[in-house]
């Protein structure tokens, strides 16, 4: 499968989904495909599941997506049993498993020598954990769960490509303050408040 | 003071300045503390594995509204730095990080974590206030909040055992 495909498959279901993409070309892709504030954008890599869990708490009844990639989540393996642990029911975590470190020059990951991260999931005390091996299977497992009530990570081997992609067009401080405002307002909350000076109290 | 006083006074303190998440991981001289949060039905508990995760959940659930601390040893300090550098001083994220002082003055063990706590927290250039009155606690925890929300930076705690209410443990010593 290509990730571009799956991806294209995610953003007809995203609807108003908050979704955090791990560093890399991945990001830029979902951006030219679903391009909204609600998008966030990883830099420390492996965090990706983790800041969706923190907002898949944050928000409950909102529907998280954490877009993941293999070298990302072997990094940050011990995520699986914290997210196992809180159960989020409206997180789903899908990793694209291409088996390389592909922005950092494609050396093989553990998954290309036998590490099977939905196994691991699953040993975590994931109950919905499953491999996508088509493209239909994908669009399948993506559309039931963004319906489903409960917490879902779904895995897709893809090739290590890249689709032709402009740059991601925001800054990180800036992501996070649109990112911000666009939960403020669909949420219809206050996130960040700025004071008055003193002297107009 | 004993120890479950500190805790009770210490969370107090962490609700008072708002915060209503927290992740966390063990240290014997967190016992009391961790219980208190945990037993806290207005403060929302993720035990982690390791502590770099905990960064990242507290910076996901401040980018949807919730305000969050972490704690952790001197030690989980050290493996969250990755996460400290490129995810809540790269975004301006606040966190208020309550680290506990393991090879503080006075502790036979831990004696190199001790020395580089401090040094590690001024190379990142985050603020940090060195804790040892309970009675301070609230006051100081608020204070450490507003400064984290004004400046979107880290602040740190230093929990050391004369505020963790475990002087006995540091006689026994
Ligand atoms: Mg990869």
């Amino acid at each position: 499968m290509k990730r571009f495909d799956c991806l294209k498959l995610i953003a007809a279901e995203a609807k108003d989904a908050l979704v955090v993409s791990s560093a890399g070309a991945m990001t830029l892709e979902w951006n030219v495909l679903r391009p909204s504030d609600g998008n966030f954008r990883v830099r420390t890599l492996g965090l990706c599941s983790s800041i969706a869990l923190g907002m898949a708490l944050g928000l409950p009844q909102r529907k998280i997506i954490a877009l993941d990639g293999d070298g990302s989540l072997l990094m940050n393996l011990c995520s699986l049993p914290t997210i196992a642990r809180m159960q989020p029911g409206n997180l789903l975590h899908i990793v694209f498993d291409n088996e390389v470190y592909e922005a950092s020059g494609s050396k093989k990951t553990a998954t290309a020598c036998g590490t099977d991260l939905v196994g691991v999931a699953r040993a975590a005390g994931i109950k919905k954990a499953m491999w996508a091996n088509t493209i239909d299977g994908f669009a399948q497992a993506v559309s039931s769960a963004m319906t489903a009530d409960d917490l879902c990570f779904v895995g897709a081997k893809v090739t290590a490509e890249r689709t032709d992609v402009p740059p991601y067009p925001i800054d990180e401080v800036e992501n996070k303050y649109r990112f911000i405002r666009y939960v403020e307002k669909t949420e219809q909350i206050a996130i960040i408040k700025t004071n008055l000076p003193a002297s107009y109290a | 003071m004993s120890a479950d006083e500190a805790a009770t006074t210490i969370v107090g303190g962490l609700k008072q300045a708002g915060i209503n998440l927290v992740v966390t991981l063990p240290d014997i001289n967190l016992a009391q503390l961790l219980r208190a949060v945990e037993d806290d039905p207005d403060i929302l508990h993720v035990p982690l594995c390791r502590e770099e995760e905990g960064i990242g959940i507290c910076a996901g659930a401040y980018l949807v509204g919730k305000k969050c601390a972490a704690i952790m040893q001197n030690g989980g300090f050290f493996n969250s730095n990755n996460a400290i550098v490129s995810t809540l001083l790269q975004y301006q994220i606040p966190l208020l990080l309550f680290i506990y002082y393991a090879g503080d003055i006075g502790d036979r063990t831990f004696s190199t974590s001790g020395s580089m706590t401090e040094p590690v927290l001024q190379a990142l250039g985050v603020r940090y206030y060195v804790m040892r009155e309970t009675s301070d606690a609230p006051e100081l925890i608020k204070r450490a909040q507003i400064l984290a929300e004004d400046a979107k930076r880290p602040v740190a705690l230093l929990l050391t055992k004369e505020v963790l209410g475990r002087r006995a443990a540091l006689k026994s010593l």
